[in-house]
């Protein structure tokens, strides 16, 4: 009898089938094996690409490409901003936490999509369509790692996406070479890959792939490269300097100015002007335009209309270039064709070629309204397109690599000590990884 | 079934014979009205007796209807009861002693303390009054062995933080099981309104603690093991009021007041001192960089006449508590029913939040015949909680009142809110915060429960918890958060849902004298469902227009994820001879979580006592009037507080970009996750002496938690930051002593004192590698194998240099420089031992009642001298008085280093970039503070009206009382107070102190009648 009572019981509580009952999966998410199957899965796991450049570029890598050169100071309470702008980084940084592991998220997706896409077999997704995925994923992943080396040296390179953790181990850091190395291979790819159109600026293009390759080759001092690529750059027709010099960060966004910048929208929010921000208008302030820098911009002999940047006045003067603050709609500025004219001005210059070098940088004065540059010794061109870097792109990630690369940064900023010229590896990091190996003096 | 109807039908025929024979049933029961189980019904003068079966029901063949009923149980007064003609009743004994003789709700089953194998501790709801806090859970501090209780803040309806036995684990749930009337009860934070990291509130604030009859604390393997994967924090079992059949109608009323004020309050360095400061930094700085010191602009050219203005006294006020209880409870022949209604309402210390709370209960059994029996619980309740930031958020109230400096004016010249730095400003906050929850919680059982055989009872339960959270948060333009975006809204809408089916078939029989057997079999079927929605809204036309839906941008998400969990169980118990008692059960469940192979989980377990007092050789001492040893060990399962479904690979939807939706990698997939295992060995004694005048009760356990459900941090090349994975253990190891002692029992003057104390002792037996993490990414937290967890690494300052003023560190690795290398563990936030102390007395209608709770060994970190000792490096950031007690010239001794912002050299140890900056970067262990306590929790003072005026008004009871909560704190921390947790959203970052509000002190009357 108590068997059949069993059986009742069971049988009360209605189950037919226990397994089914207990098979339950989100409604949100996708099965990591059917995450890039056909047309629909490859164009989303792209745009999610994107979406974690975006992770990594709306605030935190900008921050770490001003602050902790001369051009940003710190203005607020958290810690990891005043460790940036004295340049004592601690391995538990906020910032370069948040950059370091974003980037390998951008670098995971790419490494899926060159992985899967390829044996997708999907009518509706032709080849045209599967080349220009990849030639993304292939130009986020070179980004990836550029971003990765000129804030931390040669790092530990990942090419295929993470299915076992076991797969990670034995991967040493590569040097910064190899890393280059790597970003150069996909460059190659991308460009091969990649369409190119007329009006588009917030996905890859053939264009946008030479332009990064441009400024790979001015970071490893190739110049003939860095010039050959940048005037690829310079000579399409698509792109051009905005007048007056505030456009291209004035909505409506998109402007010919820009080569790459990431667009956002309401829906997809950038708040990084709440950094830049007073807090008398809704913001933390913790990022605030240096008395140098706010000196430089507002004369008219070297900012000229750059002036357009700050806001504010004497103690109260704010950094605008992320400005959208009812919206919070502002791009993330990666590459404008002002920084091509730079690149080969300075490669030029390198190169001896004086008089097509101070031709390029009149170009950017020119269009800030600032009087032409007119010194003669290769010296003194170099110093003034170093110069003139600083204030074209005085709150946009460039700075601290620009001195960081050329040797400068302990001239100009005092940062003598050369293990503080990259960052940290994340203390987590350090902990859990028996391969990395953590920079000096950390 | 087919041979059970033919059975049922033999049984109908007999009822009408017995009657005829003077047949009578009845039911043996506490004063609390929970049956008395094996108690003894003999008919006085003759061999006919009856032992009462698992729901203290009897049947008696009565020689004639004037007979008298001898009924005793041990530990109870035996009485004796005319029958007077009645064919049922129902007989209530008195306790005879408070020690080892209750009745004990254990794992689906009610049993005699003195057959109980395993460690339990019951706690009336008597003793939970007293104590001005919203939730019962919070009111058992102190008052329990093996429990720790610790209000995270002194926001009403708070959250806290409580733990049976310890951690048992690190990335799942650490919270108990919670059963209310046999309902699994979610325990989830439902709010979503970011204020801070800090548990927001207390879920169970939802249940009014005078609605609690009982409430049983099951601790070792024996008694949890049959909650199976749900029991291994411990299981909270928690009984409201019924009524007692034949009673007339019982109408009680309670009425209080309370005020409570902030013991300490902030405190903050005057213009002057601040002024002072600053420049000795900008002097000091200046120093260090090789500049010569008269040539620097000072800050301030005349610190003095700097102006001082007030901002903390704005935050506190006296608040006020109001409490109204109001319930009816009785029965007829066959029914009894419990109906309660009650108001709270609390406000905070701090402004502006309060907490306000409306409940309805209404318990109410049918005995539909004498075999089936029906009944309910039902629980309604709504909250309203004036929600306010606080904690890590710069724009909290707390923290935009401590953190500008003093000299800076509240408002500009032109009257409107002045603000520095990230901080808003506290007095816009205080005024215009729109931050409100409303929770609606349903908590309902229905059963019916059927006596198939006298032995053989089947329960069948369905039971429900709905909790429903409804934010609405507006930002207008006055405050920080809604300046930029022309007003902000905000709209959350928040669903848990938890569905439970049991059955229970329960085998009770003895023989003879000597042999008592009992075993239940049953089942679990247990869905939760959590589902949200989020609406928000920015840009409005004018601060009087709040609603999403005319906002100038809108968006919206949802969210939805379902849990399951299948169960079987059984358990079995024999006692022979009311000497040996043997317990042994097993549960299965399989989770919805796990993956199709690792979902079943097995947890059996089995426990021994040996009650000596019944043993000759102990009698012949004459020594103890009780003595029990018990054993148990036992395995229960964990995989609460992981995702549900956190076993599979996923792709996250969400990663859009140019308004086209994307997916992106966000689980690494682990078909090997399976359950979180916590084996516990028990062994215990209780006995009493001195004629039951002095209980004791003393446990041992040894608990280890394996296969721990835990979030290794993976290296981030992997695109992942961290994988579930079973890896890790814990231990737990402690011991429990009770006392409770009868010291005076005179006619008109009686004392007795309850002391409890408990020692644990945390120690991470595994981990795969150190986890850091706390304070707002500042790693101050560490997981580390062979500590314990919630340990704190800090640079170990061992002194401040007399000569130079800077701070030295201990360098760990004797590398003669300072790198994250040197930081080390230099305290725990766990205490060694936590306990209570209560004494009771009543003298004629006076009755008086104190509670001291203490807590030794636990650190804090104080958030609050880590930002506002800071040496000058933060300019928009104020000092504490702590900083004046810098070094200033060579000879001066003491542990806060010299003012300066100098950032060169940060490697060098005794150099000036370290003091506050540098590698060390301020986290010094010189922040890191006591906090060990005792405390005058509760103290009340009550008089009784007596009867002869009570019953003239025709009242039945009438008491006036007063009482106070934290009159009196004794410690060495210097915060503001030591019970305090601003981390507690993550079990693993407990003993924070940083911008909290801090526990009140109340005073509160009240008057009590009973119609």
């Amino acid at each position: 009898m108590k068997q059949k009572l069993l059986t009742l019981l069971v049988a009360l509580t209605g189950l037919t089938s226990c397994d089914k009952y207990l098979e339950e999966s989100p409604n949100n998410a996708l099965p990591t094996a059917s995450a890039i199957i056909d047309a629909g899965t490859a164009r989303a796991a792209i745009i999610g690409a994107y979406s974690r450049v975006q992770g990594y570029y709306a605030s935190s890598y900008p921050t770490l490409g001003t602050m902790p050169a001369d051009n940003v100071i710190f203005n607020g309470t958290l810690s990891q901003y005043l460790q940036l702008d004295q340049n004592a980084v601690t391995p538990d940084n906020a910032v370069t936490l948040d950059v370091y592991q974003g980037i390998y998220r951008v670098i995971n997706s790419a490494n899926s999509i060159i992985a899967y896409v390829p044996g997708i077999q999907d009518p509706n997704l032709g080849s045209t369509e599967k080349n220009t995925i990849l030639g993304e994923a292939y130009f986020l992943r070179a980004l990836g790692y550029f971003d990765l080396a000129r804030g931390w040296g040669g790092v530990q390179l990942q090419l295929k996406p993470t299915a076992d953790l076991a797969d990670l181990k034995g991967i040493k850091r590569s040097t910064l070479d190899a890393t280059y190395d790597q970003v150069l291979a996909d460059l190659v790819k991308a460009e091969e890959l990649l369409p190119e159109d007329a009006t588009t600026r917030n996905r890859a293009q053939k264009s946008i792939a030479r332009a990064l390759r441009a400024r790979l080759h001015l970071y490893r001092g190739q110049w003939a490269d860095a010039e050959a690529y940048a005037t690829q750059v310079i000579g399409n027709t698509k792109y051009e300097l905005v007048k007056p010099f505030k456009n291209f960060f004035t909505s409506p966004f998109l402007t010919k100015e820009s080569v790459f910048e990431l667009t956002y929208s309401t829906n997809n929010r950038n708040s990084y002007w709440n950094l830049w921000y007073p807090s008398s208008l809704g913001g933390q302030y913790t990022l605030k335009p240096s008395a140098s820098v706010t000196q430089k911009l507002n004369d008219p002999a070297i900012g000229g209309s750059r002036s357009t940047l700050l806001a504010g006045t004497g103690s109260n003067v704010y950094g605008v270039l992320y400005n959208t603050s009812a919206t919070s709609t502002d791009p993330s500025y990666l590459i404008r064709i002002a920084e091509l004219y730079l690149i080969r001005a300075e490669a030029r210059a390198q190169q001896n070629k004086l008089t097509a070098a101070v031709a390029d940088l009149n170009v950017i004065r020119a269009r800030a309204d600032v009087a032409a540059f007119s010194g003669a010794t290769q010296a003194a061109v170099l110093q003034a397109i170093e110069d003139e870097n600083s204030v074209e792109f005085a709150f946009e990630a460039h700075r601290w690599f620009d001195l960081t690369r050329t040797g400068r940064a302990g001239a100009v900023l005092g940062v003598t000590d050369r293990n503080y010229w990259v960052f940290p590896f994340p203390y987590q990091d350090v902990l859990s990884d028996p391969d990395l190996e953590q920079n000096p003096g950390y | 079934m087919n041979r059970i109807l033919p059975l049922l039908f033999l049984w109908l025929l007999a009822a009408p014979l017995w009657a005829q024979q003077f047949a009578l049933r009845g039911k043996v029961t506490t004063r609390e009205n929970e049956p008395l189980v094996g108690a003894t019904v003999r008919v006085k003068g003759t061999q006919t007796a009856a032992l009462t079966d698992g729901y203290g029901g009897f049947r008696l063949q009565l020689p004639g209807p004037g007979s008298v009923l001898q009924v005793s149980y041990v530990g109870f007064s035996t009485v004796e009861v005319e029958v007077g003609g009645r064919t049922s009743l129902t007989i209530v004994l008195e306790t005879d002693s408070k020690v080892l003789n209750d009745v004990v709700i254990t794992g689906y089953s009610v049993q005699n303390r003195k057959d109980i194998v395993g460690s339990v501790t019951r706690i009336s709801g008597e003793d939970l009054k007293g104590t001005p806090a919203a939730s019962f859970n919070q009111l058992l501090q102190g008052k329990a062995t093996g429990v720790q209780v610790t209000s995270n803040s002194g926001v009403p309806g708070g959250g806290i933080t409580f733990r049976v036995r310890g951690n048992n684990s690190i990335n799942a749930s650490v919270d108990p099981l919670y059963v209310i009337d046999g309902v699994f009860v979610s325990n989830t934070e439902p709010i979503r309104t970011s204020i801070g990291n800090q548990q927001q509130s207390n879920p169970l604030a939802d249940i009014n603690p005078a609605d609690i009859e009982s409430i049983q604390i099951l601790k070792d393997a024996n008694a949890t093991a049959i909650y199976g994967s749900l029991g291994a924090n411990g299981v909270v079992i928690v009984t409201t009021k019924r009524g007692s059949l034949n009673t007339k109608a019982r109408i009680t009323a309670n009425i209080s007041h309370g005020w409570s004020d902030a013991v300490k309050k902030f405190r903050a360095t005057t213009g002057p001192e601040t002024g002072t400061l600053v420049n000795e930094a900008a002097v000091n700085t200046a120093i260090d960089r090789g500049v010569d010191p008269s040539t620097i602009t000072l800050p301030f050219a005349d610190p003095s006449k700097l102006p001082t203005y007030d901002r903390i006294s704005d935050l506190f006020r006296v608040a006020g508590t109001s409490s109204y209880d109001l319930s009816a409870q009785g029965g007829t022949a066959r029914s009894t029913y419990f109906a309660g209604f009650s108001y709270l309402k609390q406000e905070s210390i701090v402004k502006p939040s309060d907490f306000e709370r409306y409940t309805v209960r209404f318990n109410y059994d049918n005995h539909l015949s004498d075999k089936v029996k029906l009944g309910n619980s039902l629980n309604i309740t709504r909250t309203y909680r004036n929600v306010s930031s606080n904690d890590n958020n710069p724009t909290g109230v707390i923290n935009s009142a401590i953190f500008p400096r003093s000299y800076l004016p509240v408002f500009n010249d032109d009257g409107t809110y002045a603000r520095s730095g990230s901080f808003d400003n506290h007095l816009a906050l205080i005024r215009n915060l729109n931050n409100n929850a409303v929770g609606w919680r349903t908590i309902a059982n229905l059963y019916a429960e059927w006596a198939i055989l006298p032995e053989l009872t089947l329960k069948s339960s369905w039971s429900l918890d709905n909790s429903d959270m409804y934010e609405n948060n507006y930002s207008n333009t006055l405050i920080s958060a809604g300046i930029a975006t022309k007003g902000s809204a905000a709209s959350y809408e928040t669903k848990n849902l938890i569905l439970t089916n049991e059955q229970i078939l329960t085998w009770r029989k003895s023989f003879g004298e000597k042999h008592r057997l009992h075993a239940l079999v049953g089942n679990t079927v247990n869905s939760v469902i959590q589902e949200s929605t989020t609406a928000t809204g920015q840009g409005f036309a004018t601060n009087n227009l709040t609603s999403i839906s005319v906002a100038a941008t809108t968006l919206g998400s949802s969210s939805r994820a379902v849990a399951r969990l299948v169960s079987f169980f059984g358990k079995a118990g024999y006692t022979f001879d009311n000497r040996f008692t043997l317990d042994v059960s097993l549960r299965a469940d399989a989770s919805s979580k796990f993956g199709a192979d690792r979902r079943w989980g097995y947890f059996p377990s089995a426990g021994v006592a040996w009650n000596a007092s019944n043993e000759s050789f102990v009698k012949d001492l004459g020594v103890f009037n009780e003595l029990k040893f018990r054993a148990s060990i036992g395995l229960s399962g964990n995989q609460n507080g992981i995702g549900s479904y956190a076993a599979q690979g996923l792709w996250s939807s969400g990663s859009n970009y140019l308004e086209t939706a994307g997916t992106s990698p966000s689980q690494l997939e682990n078909r090997l996750l399976t359950w979180e295992t916590t084996r516990q060995v028990d062994i215990g004694t209780e006995f009493s002496i001195l004629n039951n005048r002095l209980g004791v009760t003393v446990d041992y356990y040894n608990k280890y938690t394996y296969d721990l459900l835990l979030n290794v941090p993976v290296p981030s090349r992997s695109g992942f930051t961290t994988y579930l994975q079973n890896f890790g253990a814990v231990r737990n190891k402690g011991v429990e002593i009770a006392l409770h002692s009868r010291n005076i029992e005179g006619r008109n003057f009686r004392w007795s004192t309850d002391f409890n104390i408990s020692f644990n002792r945390n120690k991470i037996e595994k981990l795969a590698s150190d986890i850091a993490l706390g304070a707002s990414g500042r790693n101050i937290s560490i997981l580390r194998q062979g500590y314990a967890v919630n340990s704190f690494q800090l640079y170990k300052q061992l002194y401040v240099d007399p000569q130079t003023g800077n701070a030295v560190y201990e360098d760990v690795n004797k590398d003669g420089i300072l790198t994250s290398a040197d930081r080390q563990i230099v305290g725990n936030a766990l205490p060694r031992f936590t306990g209570g102390l209560t004494n009771t007395l009543s003298y004629k209608q006076f009755d008086l009642n104190f509670l001291f709770y203490f807590q030794e060994g636990n650190k804090i970190m104080s958030m609050h001298d880590f930002f506002l000792v800071h040496g000058g490096t933060q300019n928009f950031i104020g000092f504490i008085p702590r900083q004046l007690e810098r070094w200033q010239k060579p000879g001066d001794v003491t542990d806060i280093p010299r003012l300066t912002t100098y950032s060169g050299a940060p490697t060098v140890n005794g150099g000036p970039s370290n003091n506050y900056g540098g590698n060390v970067a301020n986290q010094s262990s010189r922040y890191l503070l006591d906090g060990s306590f005792i405390r005058l929790r509760n103290v009340s003072l009550g008089y009784t009206v007596p009867q002869s005026i009570v019953k003239r008004a025709g009242l039945t009871n009438v008491r006036a009382y007063v009482q106070a909560a934290n009159l009196l704190t004794f410690t060495r921390f210097t915060g503001l107070d030591p019970e305090v947790s601003s981390q507690s959203n993550s079990q693993n970052t407990a003993g924070y102190d940083w911008a909290t509000v801090p526990q009140p002190r109340t005073v509160q009357v009240g008057v009590s009648v009973t119609l």
